[in-house]
């Protein structure tokens, strides 16, 4: 039995202090009448490798303890619903709070356009420390509240609440005809921008055109390849945008949304591998040529955070139509 | 397809548990309208069909009791001291509606896969 007894001590270090005595005597008793109750049925002892086995059988002492303590969690289930709630909510809103005063801290710093580089990515890296802080801040808050209801503070009761009081449906849906139709004429319009600028650079500065003919650098040669690049993958999406409006193409309107999407995500992929925008004139100053280079630089990092959101966004959508075909095969296979 | 397969025992294994949870405690109420121990009782509830791990009995058994569903006492039987449970009277009140409910929900269930049954046929 000292078998039993290295067991039950394995217990008891796990079990909580009130009431350990008493359940150690109790789980004592009850294991030696099992032992006792299979030597009956064999007729004779049980070795240590015998007993070893209806002690494993039992359960690993940790698992066994923790069956005696209360059920615990931080966050119940009847409160679980309102913190995902809070958190999905307030999420955003911590995003633009932060941005936004990062940007005015930006708008009131002096400093080179390199420098707005380096603060900006400093800013990026800063957010994962910040939003983790925002979720620890809203758990805890929810622990604390979790803990003290029902034993300082009444229980959460929920308010009541009207069926009339729901808010109305959205009067079009998502994807009306008429925002698909807006979509392709928009995406026309950028084409014939996009054509025309060669010709009339003012489409794209505007009156700045006269400030930019006394800089002292210009559009590097490499625009007109990566221009002619951009041109196409724009003339690309518009058959792809047009299939989308076809009633008789509506099943593939979200394998189409995703090419639409996966074209979205070269233009960027295209413009950061540009790299240098603007190049030097031959009576730039070591000044203007240090500011270039920050432009130059500053330029490529909004371009790689271009993206980053696009991949996002295309893996995001690709997701969706993935779980959407798997949850369909399944309802079929269901149906079946 | 492996995967498939472990995924299909894992979800088997997920809802057989939910469904068994609230029956044990049916079950356990409904046995101790007779006097018993716990080693005794997972013997009784084995031998009706219903295996039960002793890891999840004696603990459910001090959760009756915090409940008052249960009452138990410390007893000498053939040279041993054991904690003897027996349903109170709140417990015994509590499993005769519990009773009534499982009754209702098992007909209900019964019925509903009865016309399942007959659409099929059709």
């Amino acid at each position: 039995m000292e078998l039993l007894e290295r067991y039950l001590k394995a217990v008891g270090e796990h079990l909580p202090a009130r009431g350990r005595e008493d359940m150690l005597r109790e789980l004592r008793a009850n294991l030696q009448a099992e032992i006792e109750g299979r030597e009956e049925e064999l007729g004779r002892d049980l070795d240590s490798t015998e007993i070893a086995k209806i002690l494993e059988a039992h359960g690993m002492p940790v698992l066994v303890a923790a069956r005696y303590g209360q059920q615990q969690f931080l966050i119940g289930p009847g409160l679980f619903p309102f913190y995902w709630y809070t958190l999905k909510k307030s999420f955003p809103l911590v995003v633009l709070a932060y941005a936004a005063v990062q940007g005015i801290a930006m708008i009131l710093a002096t400093g080179s356009a390199d420098q707005l580089g380096q603060r900006i990515g400093s800013a990026l890296g800063r957010f994962p420390a910040v939003a983790l802080t925002f979720w620890a801040i809203m758990t805890l808050g929810f622990a604390v509240f979790e803990y003290v209801q029902g034993r300082y503070i009444p229980k959460l009761t929920l308010p009541r609440w009207s069926a009339n009081d729901l808010p109305p449906l959205d009067e079009a849906p998502k994807h009306s005809f008429a925002h698909g139709v807006a979509d392709v004429i928009v995406s026309i319009l950028m084409i014939a921008w996009l054509l025309a600028l060669p010709n009339r650079p003012y489409l794209i500065l505007g009156p700045g055109l006269r400030l930019v003919h006394g800089m002292p650098f210009g559009l590097t040669p490499e625009w007109h390849v990566f221009y002619w690049q951009i041109v196409t993958l724009s003339i690309a999406m518009i058959p792809l945008k047009v299939a989308m409006l076809l009633p008789s193409l509506r099943r593939w309107r979200q394998h189409l949304d995703l090419a639409v999407h996966a074209l979205g995500v070269m233009i960027p992929l295209v413009m950061v591998q540009v790299r240098t925008y603007f190049v030097a004139g031959a009576s730039i100053s070591a000044n203007n040529l240090k500011s270039l280079n920050g432009i130059n630089a500053g330029i490529n990092f909004g371009f790689k955070i271009a993206l980053a959101i696009a991949l996002v966004n295309f893996c995001w959508e690709g997701w969706k139509l993935l779980s959407a075909s798997h949850r369909h095969s399944a309802d079929f296979a269901a149906a079946k | 397809m492996a995967n498939g397969a472990s995924h299909q025992t894992e979800l088997f294994d997920a809802l057989r548990l939910e469904l068994r949870r609230g029956c044990l405690v049916l079950a356990v109420l409904a046995q101790l309208r007779r006097e018993h121990y716990g080693y005794t009782l997972r013997k009784s509830l084995a031998e009706a069909g219903l295996e039960i791990e002793e890891s999840t009995l004696y603990p459910l058994l001090r959760r009756l009791e915090t409940q008052g569903l249960l009452t138990s006492e410390w007893r000498e039987e053939e040279k041993r001291n054991k904690r003897f449970y027996r349903l109170s009277g709140e417990g015994m009140r509590i499993l005769e509606t519990l009773l009534a409910e499982w009754r209702g929900i098992n007909d209900s269930v019964d019925r509903i896969v009865e016309s399942g049954n007959l659409n099929k046929e059709r």
